[in-house]
């Protein structure tokens, strides 16, 4: 007959556990809060106030705003037939449409910024096709009245580039966690291929795309090297908040660099709980 | 399916609006200027659709230029937009999009680079920056000598030196002195722009670094240290107009703002840079030009172009020498003067401290075409009965010149009894001579290749004195000495040049001397008997 | 009816052999073979969603070896049901009338009959999530059955049931096999169930490992 004895090392040992997993969790917390309160007490109130009250400051965060919402949206437009694609369908080429999506997610962002900034401005291999020294940048200025580099649709397609990768990552995750039966099914009872992707892929991938457009838009809100290198860093029109701490940091204006770095922490932290916030309420 | 297709309408409303108000916003780009309400009319206003000048402008120059920017746009109504960086990054930026009005790099250096990649056209000096040594206020670790930096409890920073001027510079300097690789190793750090040094120092990062004494301005902490052995280490900030522009106006208008002694380069001044001297502000200047009337076909064009370009005036004066050195003396006093010969530019050294030869023209025998009366030569001139016109001796170089090469001919005698005629310039000889009432003219070979349908020119040979040179000069007390500089650039491009040369002068840039004064005696020189050669 | 000729499909790096059946109107048909012998990629196959390597299939008479499924009227309940997370039990049932535009009035009392034969009429409201897995088969059943489909496919339908659902699910299937006419093909690897429910038994061979 065996007796029941309570094993006191298991004990210790679930206590060293927990602290040995707590520590190494708890460094990362820490070292992040360190950060913000470094940032905090480096400015006061009345320089942060300050800040933000400069008219440049106000208009790069009305830009960033806008620029990062749209960039978000049109990432996760973009992603979500991508991610699709890539997740239910096997083709030729399929793995090198997956490595060329991640090459904006390891590419150093200011070669992401000088590739499109040579796109734009210097004739391309087959753009004889459309008359000799056909520049992208000047078709766009000149014939369709649309001026890229240097002026906002470029700032949003150099957010587009890079959060449009992460986007696509998360929404392929997103549709293979999806059973594909349940489209199989759904086409058995007579939809067409687009209807199964409508009415039930679709609405089972809310949440993942939530997720996809939260992650591209906080990493359109933290670019900064192809924006800079490609949309220029002109007060008024292409500054948007990241470059502005570049900017103040390059006049010496530490003050003003750290208020707008706590203000764009701010700006993520609402936008993240937002985010969180509808993701959580679509279930239920 | 309804959830679905709400978001998705939501998303594609959402993203309208935003991209409606960025085209708005970019339409009505409203810059707070200081006074809103009473704005100045601008003379050539930024007009609807035109879009700003573009200046590409080191850090280093940030907080003079944001001054500057501004009183400029509060002054004239015209708006700046500038791009802030490195001196090497805005030039790759500039070399591959072409984009940009001005270019401003820390050194002359860069300018010198972009010249050569045919990048800039005009380039205006603005202010001198020194180099030496940042640390914290009240130098702290006593940081005074080159060897200082060398210690091992001194961190020091820099710069890059591909990127950024000031080390550049450094580096020109103590390489000479050898000891760059020393001080290379003792750099911590390479920061890309010379702001990031000295907040480096700021922050306590670093506790030296090698700066340009005009960036620590907006930095109250921080203090100048210069050192002997960085003492001529001095940076010269000019200002490059880019070819590709394509509103040069507008361009050389804001940088003749920046470049004048009472407005951009005042706040130079202000904020530690050295500056040299400027022209005056004004929103249209007004050049004038004296020049001997032989030049005119061979620098108008070129002065018209100059005018399109600058968006300036110039008024020019063509006359014979003589009368334009009376008019200076009795004080109408030009800001050039393009003289005929040195001869005449030597009677205003007062005015003219400095001249630069630039042309020279030959004296030839003009005759109807077709040779009538077979001049071949001076002696020629002699025959009984032939008019012949010259140039009037004291009205004009060229006048001065057939003074001289009758001298030398040794026929001065025989052949002022055939001269009908004196008259101030060459082109009233040459009328004469189309009319008929003069058979024969002594002028200039311009004169000739000007009127070439109905003239013939006849060399003379011989004499050294019938050629005349051409000096150029700016006056001492001229308000635009640099438009004038510019001007004169512009005399002695390649396109010019060959306008010269159609022209019949020939192009011989000297450079430039000290404007001796016309000595007293005079040029009696027993001439030998010269026999005409043919 | 359903009838297969000849039929190869590619299973991985696998072909599986020919077979050839047919399935009479009405009649229960139970596929049987040992697991991985490519039960559910045949079923698959006939219902349209994998590609065919060569074969013919016909449905009422009708070949529909290149139709897409959804025209092929089958109804198909894979092992693992795939109901539809987000709709309710009644969207489910409803589904396919409502991509049919079955007129609302209609729709209704076909869910309504749908759900009175199957015992759902007290879930008709609930999320498909926290069925227990009797309620979730039969709503599988009745979404498959809602188009009033010639053939039923039927993918293990009975292996994750305990014992006293097993029993009233399998007459449950019987019955409706009977009521309706719809003709079955029922796969497992469990003889009982075939002895029990089946009119014919068609047997797979055993996959021999070919190159491609």
């Amino acid at each position: 007959m065996k007796t029941l004895r309570q094993s006191h090392t298991r004990k210790w040992r679930d206590g060293i556990f927990f602290l040995v997993m707590g520590g190494l969790s708890s460094s990362f917390i820490v070292l992040i809060i360190l950060l913000l309160i470094a940032d905090i007490t480096f400015t006061s109130f009345t320089e942060f106030r300050n800040a933000l009250a400069k008219p440049e400051i106000q208009a790069a965060f009305k830009l960033t705003m806008a620029s990062c919402t749209v960039a978000a949206i049109m990432s996760v437009w973009v992603a979500t037939p991508l991610g699709y694609i890539l997740s239910r369908y096997r083709f030729i080429g399929h793995r090198l449409i997956d490595t060329i999506v991640d090459i904006p997610i390891v590419l150093p962002p200011l070669v992401l910024g000088l590739s499109l900034l040579i796109l734009f401005h210097q004739p391309f291999p087959f753009s004889k096709w459309f008359g000799e020294g056909f520049i992208l940048d000047e078709f766009l200025r000149q014939t369709l009245r649309f001026p890229v580099s240097f002026s906002w649709p470029a700032v949003i397609l150099a957010q587009f580039t890079v959060s449009c990768a992460f986007a696509v990552r998360t929404m392929r995750v997103t549709f293979d966690q999806i059973n594909p039966r349940a489209e199989d099914v759904a086409r058995t009872l007579g939809c067409s291929r687009a209807g199964a992707f409508l009415r039930i892929a679709l609405p089972q991938a809310m949440r993942g795309m939530i997720t996809a457009g939260t992650i591209a838009w906080a990493r359109a809100l933290g670019e900064f090297g192809p924006i800079l290198v490609f949309a220029g860093s002109t007060r008024f029109r292409t500054e948007v908040l990241s470059t502005t701490v570049f900017l103040e940091l390059s006049v010496g204006q530490l003050d003003a660099a750290v208020a707008v770095s706590l203000l764009m922490v701010a700006m993520a932290v609402v936008v993240l709980v937002v985010l969180r916030a509808i993701g959580a309420g679509l279930n239920g | 399916m309804s959830k679905t297709v709400l978001f998705m309408i939501g998303s594609i409303i959402l993203v309208a609006g935003m991209v409606y108000w960025l085209f708005n916003n970019e339409r009505s780009v409203g810059r707070p200027t200081a006074s809103n309400d009473s704005k100045p009319n601008p003379t050539e206003g930024t007009k609807s659709g035109e879009s700003e000048v573009i200046l590409l402008c080191a850090a280093s120059n940030q907080s003079v230029i944001e001054q500057i920017r501004k009183q400029y746009e509060d002054e004239t109504g015209r708006k700046i937009s500038v791009q802030y960086g490195n001196s090497q990054s805005l030039l790759a930026q500039l070399e591959i999009s072409k984009r940009g009005d001005l270019y401003l790099p820390a050194d002359e250096s860069f300018l010198d680079n972009a010249k050569e990649k045919k990048l800039v056209e005009e380039v205006i000096p603005i202010a001198t920056m020194p180099i030496g040594l940042v640390v914290k206020k009240g130098n702290p670790k006593q940081i005074k000598t080159l060897a200082d930096l060398k210690r091992n409890d001194v961190r020091l920073v820099q710069a890059d030196p591909e990127a950024a001027a000031v080390t550049k510079v450094a580096r020109r300097i103590l390489e000479k002195s050898g000891e760059w690789e020393a001080i290379k190793e003792a750099t911590k750090a390479f920061r890309s722009t010379v702001t990031e040094v000295a907040t480096d120092v700021e922050i306590g990062a670093a506790d030296v670094g090698i700066v340009y004494s005009p960036v620590l301005v907006p930095f109250t902490n921080l203090e100048f240290v210069p050192i002997a052995e960085l003492e001529e280490g001095i940076s010269q900030v000019s200002l490059g107009i880019t070819a590709s522009t394509n509103q040069p106006s507008a361009a050389l208008h804001f940088a003749r703002y920046i470049a004048a002694n009472d407005r951009g380069l005042k706040t130079y001044q202000q904020q530690g840079f050295t500056v040299g001297m400027g022209d005056t502000w004004a929103d249209v200047p007004e050049l004038t030009i004296y020049a001997g009337s032989m030049l005119r076909p061979a620098i108008e064009e070129s002065i018209v172009d100059f005018e399109a370009r600058e968006g300036v005036k110039v008024s020019r004066s063509y006359n014979g020498c003589g009368i334009l050195v009376a008019q200076m003396k009795a004080g109408q006093i030009p800001d050039a003067y393009f003289a005929c010969d040195m001869e005449f530019m030597s009677q205003v050294t007062d005015i003219f401290p400095e001249a630069t030869e630039v042309s020279q023209n030959e004296l030839v025998i003009l005759v109807p075409k077709g040779n009538p009366n077979k001049v071949a030569s001076l002696r020629d001139l002699t025959k009984p009965g032939l008019r012949v016109g010259i140039g009037h001796e004291k009205q004009c170089a060229m006048g001065w010149i057939t003074q001289n090469t009758f001298r030398e001919s040794g026929m001065q005698q025989e052949l002022m009894s055939n001269v009908a005629v004196q008259l101030p310039t060459g082109d009233l000889l040459v009328n004469e001579l189309r009319i008929g009432s003069l058979d024969a003219a002594v002028a200039y070979l311009s004169n000739a290749a000007g009127a070439a349908e109905f003239l013939d020119a006849v060399e003379i040979q011989g004499i050294p004195c019938s050629t005349a040179i051409q000096p150029w000069s700016v006056a001492k007390n001229s308000k635009y000495p640099l438009l004038a500089d510019r001007l004169f650039q512009k005399i002695c491009s390649a396109e010019s040049q060959e306008v010269f040369v159609s022209e019949g002068f020939q192009w011989q840039l000297g450079s430039k001397q000290v404007n001796v004064p016309k000595t007293t005696t005079t040029q009696e020189t027993t001439a030998p008997a010269v026999s005409d050669k043919e | 009816m359903i009838e297969v000729q000849d039929l190869t499909v590619r299973q991985g790096t696998f072909t599986l052999p020919k077979i050839s059946f047919r399935i009479e109107r009405g009649q229960y048909a139970v596929l049987m073979g040992k697991s991985g012998t490519g039960k559910t990629t045949i079923l698959e196959a006939i219902c349209g969603l994998r590609k065919i390597s060569s074969g013919k299939v016909w449905i009422e008479d009708v070949e529909v070896t290149n139709w897409s499924p959804a025209d092929r009227n089958i109804g198909y309940m894979p092992q693992d049901l795939a109901l539809f997370p987000t709709l309710s039990v009644k969207e489910n049932l409803a589904f396919a009338l409502d991509i049919r535009r079955v007129p609302a009035k209609k729709r209704d009392e076909k869910v309504a009959f749908l759900a009175n034969m199957l015992g759902l009429e007290h879930l008709l409201k609930r999320r498909v999530q926290g069925l227990s897995g009797g309620e979730a088969q039969r709503v599988a059943l009745g979404r498959a059955l809602s188009f009033d489909p010639s053939v039923l496919l039927l993918d293990e339908p009975l292996s994750a049931l305990d014992a006293i659902t097993h029993t009233t699910s399998q007459k449950l299937l019987k019955d409706l096999n009977r009521q309706t006419g719809v003709a079955v093909l029922h796969v497992t690897h469990n003889q009982a169930e075939a002895d029990a429910l089946a009119d014919i038994c068609i047997r797979l061979p055993e996959v021999i490992q070919s190159e491609l």
